[in-house]
């Protein structure tokens, strides 16, 4: 399926996506040389390394022979540059193989991260950073660590197990024997211990998990634990926490020191020498050829034990490898639409019946972040009871917002506010009804033209840790500081702006200065007003601590306010009071609309809010509240 | 594998404990595992004199077999061969469960301590240390302290291999143990050498990995914002350049990372090489015999590897004292709450009485001490320039020398029970210490406290603390559910008592709202709530306690309207007939209150009714501009006119 895209790198290397093993295989491919060259120097550096055990045994016959040591100086000779060689070839198959890891890293990361640009502005709203984050560092340096030391030393264990034993089988077929048998027994020790470790290490690790988690919820409610004196019940649950963890910990020792394989081992080796041995006296094979057998014998000894480690990289490496695909693969939901319609907006709005219901969450986005020691991919931590069919967010929305007119978005957490706002942009699609503006189905807009003439000023303001000016600029790179000091007045940004050492060119963001959140709102509304949408929806949650912010926050978002359609989701009394239209949503259902003075009589709830304030309210009068209601759709 | 990359990433501690301290602080805590780690020992030993015992067995068999090969000499001798690995591999085993049950007590008994001792604390230990800091001090770096027990064992067992094996090849040959000897420090030259390179590309590694996340962190973040405005290609142009860079410093430690095997097995094949032939020749001459000659060829296999992890073991052996330093520094300190009787109030009234009381934060503390210099995680303030009166400055670790800032100075206040009062004034005028100090956080140093006539310093505080709610601004929940966190208090009261309490704060309307009622899951730190249902749960929880005092720092976290009315209605109900200190944010909060005090700098300038204040156009009258005129109705409607 074509993959529907926001954004494409120039000149990017396109690599095979289609499943995991092929990825990985075309990532390597790219540096095919660098692979080949692995192979090649450590088939070389086991030759040499296996080898040199066959010369020391040769010159144990040299040296003992009755014509005297006249080979050694030649064998000696021979057997240094044999393990320089091992050295020297094991530099460069390493140097290779580390090399295609750190591309791999790389390239991978660059790979995802371009992939994230393309991807809709909805599919990242329905991510959670953390998760992305992840993937994009923990999973991709996992990646590099699968090549080497993964597949590297999973590359090492079969030669470092073949090539000592067609140096035996060379010796004698017959001495193959025991070693042979010494590979079953460990392949099937092996599997069963790692077996059992993996969940006990796995247990081990959630159960740290929990005593950390447990503990950082203790201290950082320490001021409820203290006022309501519940200590020894928090010191209860630390201590059972704490226990349990030893006991796994005492269990994996008592796996680990039960290595069965290192004791197979230590058999196998007499039980060669043995062999070897008997060979020896029937004359079959030279003294020198039984020390070639133990040295052989000896080699095997690293590329068995260092295989379970190897192989548990390479899972890993998978499992991380399938959680960047699945970002990577995941349709994006909503068509570019880029032939559709495209015009100059008024900024009508117009919901009729309007439905909606959030999707199946994301791509994988409740899976737990990628796990750097993680060793398997593992279940997915306890699926969440309700498997029902969603709850709708919105259920039978009507209303009609004229082109210039300001509408206050009124209700509890929960009762569908955002999503109402997210229908109008397009961050997500009706499920029923239809959204028009200017008349115009949103599906049927060309997606571009939608949303550049659509602002919208999130709860969350985010900056870039760039200039306060660069931020303004954000979306106009070409404005003059002129401008964007207009618009910052505007916004009424400048004053506080002026007042930092290095004004406009002050750093904001993580990296730089800290801004309090109705800064930053003012800095949003700044960066609104030079790209001037036609549609503005403005998620405005920050409080107000003093009287004169609020005075500059109000004066700042009535501004934004002439000339263009704005949506208002607001915890501020005074804008809900003045807007056009107040729509009060409860439940997914709008239950009253109209103007302040239409709702202090029809809505009980929206009473409440103003009895607090003992002022003077008119009757109620419920039959208003189906007028106004009516007068809405 | 691995040892010669081991505790790289060590970082440099000041310490004020010695060497000899932790080792004998350790030494204690292994103490009631004394027979354990005895026979653990004996079986190091024991292995390693085996280990060293297979290949020299190996070289004498060669040597007696090629004189005699009568076949059950050889099936001897191959049996024998066999059970020396077999009965290493047991040793080993018995010793590697012993060390695991060994050291899993003693890191357990080390957590509880440490554990223990951070709950004994006072908030003044918890204003100072970021929460995550103290957590790795209870955890991980119990856990790093054990290790050096592992580790030495480690090192001993292969120190004793090496030592048993050159001990035994100096009887068979002093020409050929000074070979492989002379070979000795080039190894462990070379592992040095390689760790200090290794050391520096490591850091640079790091520094560019956290600025590769710190550029996708950003990214990830303003994608929205990025997209909105078309920005991608500027953004990728960017992240393409800090790849770049990131691959070749990552690709350097990688490349310094590989190739240090490569040398040593360089080295060894000149030692070997020089073996054979010096070896070869004394066979000739028949010094030694060619099992002799084999064993030392062998012998420097089995003992270079033991010669690199040495180059690792010191700065391993600093980065487990250094954790353990951490350890001990936190069992060591000592509250400075302390109380000097047991007092229980039967009924407690709720009258609260300053008298002359003088309080700072920042004098006389004894705190962490040690170790709390090295790692700097004095925790920064979360709420700058605000109205609210959070904890003053974090205390820095050099406090001890400084003179004592007092936030309240000589002052005196009579709070009668059943009354609720709201404190006002700028961050700083000492409104938060006074409810903290009531609720006996923290210690004052002059002057007087008095519950219901008691000195506060006499009380029980753990019966004390039971009558007396607190509802802070921005609610801390526990994970779990909505009805486990109201019973968090009191966790005898029934599901009746606690829907009752539900009830009575916020009506039947918000545990409707509610997903699944009072089963409903409040996520980490409650994070699965709006901060609205957040207060109200904490409110039911203090409610549900049935507080004779009531504490509350009133949230200025903006909450919807609607949600601000229950809650406002809530309050209400909880303060009823309740001694109730309230930090006021609210306008309707300071209106509604039966006195008002007026704080400035630790200091009360102004008491009174809303009214009242107001009418005297003093400092209250300057406050409520500044803070509550836009909270009023005025403000609302005037708001039109105002733009």
């Amino acid at each position: 399926m074509a993959q529907r895209s926001e954004f494409t790198a120039p000149n990017a290397y396109t690599y095979d996506q289609r499943s995991v093993p092929r990825w990985v295989f075309s990532h390597i491919r790219r540096y095919w040389y660098f692979a080949l060259s692995f192979y090649f120097f450590f088939l070389i550096a086991w030759s040499c390394y296996a080898g040199t055990q066959v010369l020391i045994g040769r010159a144990v016959d040299e040296i003992i022979s009755p014509s005297g040591p006249s080979g050694l100086m030649v064998i000696t000779l021979i057997i240094l540059s044999v393990m320089v060689g091992d050295g020297l070839s094991g530099l460069l198959g390493s140097l290779s193989a580390e090399n295609v890891a750190a591309r791999f890293e790389a390239d991978a990361r660059q790979e995802f991260y371009e992939n994230l640009l393309s991807k809709s502005k909805g599919f990242h709203d329905r991510q959670r950073a953390g998760d992305i984050m992840a993937r994009a560092t923990d999973d991709t340096s996992q990646l590099s660590h699968m090549i080497a030391p993964g597949i590297t030393l999973v590359s090492e264990t079969v030669m470092g197990i073949v090539i000592p034993l067609i140096y035996i089988a060379f010796i004698r077929l017959e001495l193959l024997l025991v070693p042979l048998c010494f590979v079953a027994a460990y392949i099937v020790t092996a599997k069963t211990y790692v077996r059992r470790l993996n969940p006990v290490v796995h247990d081990q690790r959630e159960q740290f998990g929990a005593m950390n988690a447990g503990l950082e919820e203790t201290i950082s409610g320490i001021e409820v634990v203290k006022a309501s004196a519940r200590e020894g019940f928090e010191r209860e649950k630390f201590r059972r926490n704490a226990r349990l963890f030893r006991d796994f910990f005492v269990r994996q020792g008592y796996i680990e020191a039960r290595y069965l394989p290192l004791l197979l081992y230590g058999i196998a080796l007499g039980l060669s020498f043995l062999h070897a041995m008997w060979l020896y006296r029937q004359g079959s094979i030279q003294i020198g050829q039984v020390i070639a057998v133990v040295g052989l014998v000896n080699v095997l000894r690293f590329p068995t034990f260092i295989s379970i480690f190897a192989f548990s990289l390479i899972q890993s490496g998978i499992a991380s490898a399938n959680r960047i695909l699945k970002i990577v693969r995941a349709e994006t939901d909503l068509d570019e639409n880029s032939g559709g319609h495209a015009a100059q907006m008024r900024g009508e709005i117009v919901f009729e019946h309007v439905g909606f219901s959030y999707q199946e969450s994301g791509v994988g986005s409740r899976e737990s972040g990628a796990n750097v020691s993680a060793s398997q991919p593992g279940p997915l931590p306890g699926p969440t009871p309700d498997s029902q069919p969603p709850t709708p967010v919105l259920a039978d929305i009507s209303f009609r917002i004229a082109a210039g007119q300001t509408v206050a978005i009124v209700g509890q957490t929960g009762s569908g506010k955002s999503a109402l706002t997210q229908l109008v942009n397009r961050t997500y699609d009706v499920g029923d009804g239809r959204v028009l503006i200017d008349g115009v189905d949103v599906r049927t807009w060309s997606l571009d033209s939608l949303r550049s003439q659509i602002g919208k000023i999130e709860q969350d303001i985010f900056l870039f840790s760039r200039s306060i000016a660069d931020n303004i600029a954000f979306g106009a790179p070409d404005a003059s500081r002129e401008q964007v000091i207009v618009a910052a007045q505007a916004a009424q940004a400048h004053d506080f702006i002026s007042t930092f050492p290095d004004g406009y060119d002050t750093v904001v963001g993580e990296r730089g200065m800290t801004l309090s959140g109705g800064q930053r709102q003012r800095i949003a509304l700044a960066r609104a007003f030079l790209s001037d949408p036609r549609i503005l929806i403005l998620d405005d949650s920050t409080s107000a601590i003093d009287s004169a912010t609020e005075d500059q926050i109000q004066q700042a978002i009535r501004k934004a306010q002439e000339g263009r359609t704005v949506l208002l989701i607001t915890h501020r009394i005074s804008q809900i009071r003045w807007a056009d239209l107040i729509l009060v949503l409860e439940g997914g259902r709008i239950t009253a609309a109209g103007t302040h003075e239409e709702l202090l009589v029809s809505s009980p709830h929206y009473r409440r809010i103003f009895a607090r304030y003992d002022a003077d309210l008119p009757p109620l009068e419920p039959a208003a509240a189906e007028d106004a209601a009516l007068r809405a759709a | 594998m691995g040892f010669l990359f081991d505790g790289l990433d060590a970082e440099e501690y000041d310490r004020s404990y010695s060497d000899g301290d932790l080792v004998r602080r350790i030494l204690g805590y292994f103490r009631p595992q004394a027979r354990k780690m005895g026979l653990a020992a004996a079986m190091i030993a024991c292995a390693a004199l085996l280990d060293a015992g297979i290949p020299i067995f190996i070289a004498r068999s060669i040597d007696t077999l090629r004189a005699d090969t009568t076949i059950s000499r050889i099936a001897l001798t191959a049996l024998a061969l066999a059970a020396l690995g077999a009965t290493s591999w047991v040793f080993n085993m018995v010793r590697q469960t012993l060390a695991a049950q060994a050291v899993g007590d003693v890191v357990l008994k080390m957590r509880e301590d440490a554990c223990d001792s951070v709950l004994r604390r006072d908030m003044s230990f918890y204003d100072q240390y970021a929460s995550g800091k103290i957590v790795s001090r209870v955890t991980s770096d119990t856990a790093a302290f054990s290790q050096v027990m592992n580790l030495s064992m480690e090192l001993i067992s292969r120190l004793l291999l090496v030592f048993a094996l050159v001990g035994y090849l100096a009887t068979v040959s002093l020409k050929l143990t000074g070979i492989l000897l002379a070979l000795a420090p080039l190894i462990v030259g070379a592992a040095l050498a390689f760790r200090a390179i290794a050391r520096r590309t490591i850091t640079a590694s790091r520094r560019m990995n956290a600025e590769v996340s710190g550029h996708i962190q950003e990214t990830v973040s303003g994608i929205g914002v990025a997209k909105t405005f078309r920005q991608e290609p500027a953004i990728y142009a960017e992240f393409v350049r800090v790849n770049g860079q990131s691959l070749r410093v990552n690709r350097r430690t990688r490349y310094v990372f590989s190739s240090i095997f490569p040398i040593l097995n360089i080295l060894a094949g000149i030692g070997t090489a020089a073996l054979v032939y010096v070896g070869g020749m004394d066979v000739r001459d028949g010094a030694i015999t060619a099992g002799t000659w084999f064993l030392f060829i062998q012998g420097l296999q089995s003992i270079w590897f033991p010669l690199t992890s040495i180059a690792s073991f010191w700065s391993q052996f600093q980065i487990g004292l250094a954790a353990g330093e951490r350890v001990f520094g936190l069992i060591d300190a000592e509250p400075r709450v302390i109380q000097t009787d047991d007092v229980k109030l039967p009924a407690l009234r709720g009258e609260i009485r300053f008298e002359n009381m003088d309080f700072s934060y920042k004098a006389g503390s004894r705190d962490l001490g040690v170790g709390s210099r090295g790692d700097g995680l004095s925790q920064g303030s979360e709420n700058p320039s605000t109205f609210e009166g959070t904890l003053l400055q974090p205390l820095t670790p050099d406090s001890r020398l400084l003179t004592p800032e007092w936030v309240l100075k000589d002052f005196s206040l009579h709070i009668r029970a059943g009354e609720t009062l709201a404190l006002v004034g700028h961050t700083g005028s000492g409104k938060s210490s006074i409810a903290k100090l009531v609720a006996r956080f923290y210690e004052f140093q002059g002057g007087r406290i008095s519950i219901d006539g008691v000195d506060i310093r006499r009380l029980n505080l753990e019966s004390y603390r039971s009558r007396l709610g607190m509802v802070t601004q921005t609610p801390f929940l526990f994970d779990g559910s909505v009805r486990e966190n109201i019973r968090y208090g009191r966790p005898d009261a029934g599901d009746a008592e606690v829907l009752a309490a539900a009830r009575h704060v916020g009506g039947d309307e918000w545990i409707a709202a509610l997903p699944r009622g009072l089963d409903t899951q409040v996520g980490e730190r409650g994070s699965g709530l709006s901060m609205g249902q957040r207060q109200l749960v904490a409110l039911a929880r203090v409610l549900l306690q049935d507080p004779a005092i009531i504490i509350l720092d009133e949230a200025t976290a903006s909450v919807d309207p609607l949600t601000e009315v229950l809650i406002q209605e809530g309050l209400d109900t909880v303060l009823a007939g309740r001694t109730a200190i309230v930090i006021a944010h609210r306008l309707s909060t300071v209106r509604h209150a039966n006195r008002i005090i007026v704080l400035r700098k630790g200091a009360i300038i102004e008491e009174g009714s809303h009214g009242g204040l107001l009418a005297a156009d003093g400092h209250y009258a300057e406050l409520y501009n500044t803070y509550f005129r836009h909270q009023s109705l005025e403000y609302i409607e005037q708001a039109r006119k105002a733009a």
